[in-house]
């Protein structure tokens, strides 16, 4: 058989692909479904680390369950939609994309802290590479942040990427989200800046693209929830 | 303005030789003289600025998930993402390939002078780099995918021709035995990553 | 099972005199990036070993079939098929160290050491002796990355896959942790020691130019 033979080539190559193609899709369905447990665990340790508690993939599942006490989504009202509830990785409030814009609604999800509720929300948006996300942990009044939790694809490590970590994470406690009724969100301003207008924490020294992202993220992901704290805020007062 | 901004962005802040050491093998081995240099870097820049946009495509409108809504509602739930790198890869080697041929058909002279290297860039690191970053970062559009691969592309080639011109110099210095040759490049480019690095505060 | 001094050869060469990394110069591409800690350094050290090894046993039997016009795509088509393997082996048992390595997984099919090995040796030897040579290689490359992972951790951040080893009493005394040691260029200049330290000991590997 001639080996340089172009019928030969064209076979040899099509069946290559082929047997690649089967097999990688076979490898694929086979471990789909370790896969998506992991990415729903992952999930659960971030909203976890939005309290404040970092657990490890064992403890992930069952403290997740202890102390997130309801999960369901709201309108752009702010009000719950009914036949939501939930907090399983099946339920809507858990699979729920925040960029899926046929989605029923926005997902909220209630934990029970120390005998107080918090209200976790999640956050998404653009840093300097590409996509940074998170979760907020909101106290009771709608307003003070209980914790925060970041997590980005791809942003320069030693910059951007900072936003991941505890000291950045934590000058978000006992913010306020409202001052005098309005909703002005939380600033990321410049090291050493101010602001008079609203609350602030600094952003990162040399990722000052991806620390505005954040304050966009913060701005328009919670933005968004605007009116489901509002009501938080005027009945909690 | 993005594409400019990702552009100066992808050269110097997130170069791809000193931020992500992308495309070594090719930058110790060719980086001897600066003419040899600067054709390496031009093949390397022109691949990249011609594959990034195609599978780019292929990326959005085929592998993703759900990215073949396009063809109708009942196959918004495939994901071949799975097949990315197949793809990317044979995407970039053939294309290369491609590349050649023509350049040999249409410029002799050309392919000469790069006839080697041409191959070399099919297992360029900083190439298939190009297009997984690519994957990572979501970009908004095809034409953003184009200037990343340019500017990355150019930053590869500024690299590697500072390196030859540095290492044109050294050939009068006296450097340690043990470090001759591949030791001394090694700290060189440390050094120079080092420098780059002062570029990554700049707010552009 | 006894091996010949020629397979002896085979297997361990690489991991000194003919070190696919610090002599042969090869696939110091994807991987610098990811030895900040030493873990991932480990995990993409095991990756890299059962991808030569096994891309090398695959072209090696099929080193009579293949054409040699699409010779260069075969190749990548099989490097790609195992990277995608490994890296979806990798999201289902070990997904923490999956997206700390986040591209660089998919980066192994670009490096430079499986396409040298499998032109160079597989496309004309058998496949025992091609899955020791891969071995051998892949092994040669990954100690070179563990060694940078334990420093670059060590002196970085004062762990070791993840475990507190510098005492507190050191850092009460004043010491702090290296943050230069976490930059990228560090892993660069600790392979050129590394480099320096081999060659002084192999006079042999030195070279006559800059």
């Amino acid at each position: 058989m001639n080996r340089e033979n172009s019928g030969y080539t064209i076979i040899y190559a099509s069946v290559m692909v082929i047997v690649v193609a089967l097999g990688l899709a076979f490898t694929h369905q086979v471990l789909n479904e370790r896969q998506i447990a992991n990415e729903n665990t992952d999930k659960m340790q971030q909203i976890l680390r939005s309290l404040n508690l970092d657990v490890s993939v064992a403890e992930a599942q069952p403290k997740y369950t202890e102390l997130i006490k309801n999960a369901y989504l709201i309108n752009d009202e702010g009000v719950k939609v009914e036949g939501t509830e939930g907090i399983t990785p099946d339920d809507p409030a858990f699979s729920t994309e925040l960029g899926d814009t046929q989605a029923k609604g926005l997902p909220v999800y209630e934990a029970e802290v120390d005998g107080s509720t918090k209200y976790i929300i999640p956050m998404s948006g653009t840093g300097l590479w590409g996509p940074i996300w998170g979760y907020l942990a909101i106290e009771s009044d709608g307003s003070a942040i209980y914790g925060a939790e970041f997590g980005h694809a791809g942003e320069t490590p030693g910059l951007g990427a900072e936003i991941v970590t505890t000291p950045f994470r934590n000058q978000f406690r006992e913010k306020n989200l409202f001052r005098n009724d309005e909703f002005t969100s939380v600033a990321v301003v410049k090291p050493g800046q101010t602001n008079s207008r609203r609350d602030y924490v600094d952003g990162i020294s040399g990722g000052t693209i991806t620390s505005k992202g954040v304050d966009n993220m913060l701005l328009n992901s919670v933005g968004r929830y605007k009116n489901f704290l509002m009501n938080l805020h005027t009945a909690n007062q | 303005m993005d594409a400019i901004s990702l552009i100066v962005r992808s050269i110097f802040v997130d170069n791809m030789i000193f931020a992500y050491f992308l495309g070594m093998c090719s930058f110790l081995a060719v980086s001897k003289n600066v003419k040899t240099a600067l054709g390496l870097g031009v093949a390397v820049t022109f691949v990249l600025v011609l594959t990034l946009p195609i599978n780019y495509m292929l990326e959005n409108y085929v592998l993703k998930a759900g990215a073949l809504q396009w063809l109708g509602e009942e196959y918004a739930g495939v994901d071949l993402s799975v097949f990315s790198l197949l793809v990317f890869i044979a995407i970039i080697a053939s294309f290369v390939q491609l590349v050649e041929m023509v350049i040999e058909r249409f410029s002799p002279s050309l392919y000469n002078s790069l006839g080697i290297f041409l191959p070399l860039i099919a297992v360029n690191c900083a190439i298939l780099g190009g297009s997984l970053f690519m994957q990572q970062r979501e970009f908004a559009n095809v034409g953003l995918a184009t200037a990343y691969g340019f500017g990355s592309g150019i930053g590869w080639l500024l690299a590697i021709v500072g390196m030859a011109a540095i290492r044109e110099k050294l050939e009068y210095s006296h450097v340690p035995k043990p470090l001759k040759g591949l030791g001394i490049t090694f700290i060189i480019t440390a050094l120079m990553a080092i420098g780059f690095m002062s570029f990554s505060g700049i707010d552009i | 099972m006894a091996l010949s001094s020629k397979t002896k050869a085979v297997l361990l060469g690489p991991l000194n005199k003919n070190n696919p990394v610090i002599v042969q110069v090869l696939g110091i591409c994807s991987a610098l990036a990811v030895t900040s800690k030493l873990e991932p350094s480990i995990v993409m050290a095991i990756a890299v070993v059962l991808v030569t090894a096994f891309a090398n046993v695959i072209i090696s039997l099929l080193r009579k079939t293949i054409p040699n016009r699409i010779r260069i795509i075969v190749q990548l088509v099989v490097v790609a098929a195992l990277v995608t393997i490994v890296s979806e082996v990798l999201k289902a048992f070990a997904y923490d160290v999956n997206k700390q390595l986040s591209v660089f997984v998919g980066l192994i099919v670009t490096n430079c050491i499986l396409m040298g090995r499998l032109e160079a040796f597989a496309l004309g030897n058998g496949p025992w002796p091609s899955f020791l040579d891969g071995i051998g290689n892949g092994l040669g490359y990954g100690w070179i990355l563990v060694v940078v992972g334990f420093f670059r951790e060590l002196l970085g951040s004062g762990t070791l896959l993840g475990h507190q080893v510098i005492p507190q009493a050191l850092y009460d005394a004043g010491y702090e942790n290296n943050g230069l040691m976490m930059l990228a260029p560090m892993a660069i200049l600790l392979v050129a020691c590394i480099i320096w330290v081999h060659r002084s000991k192999n006079k042999e590997l030195q070279e006559e130019t800059n």
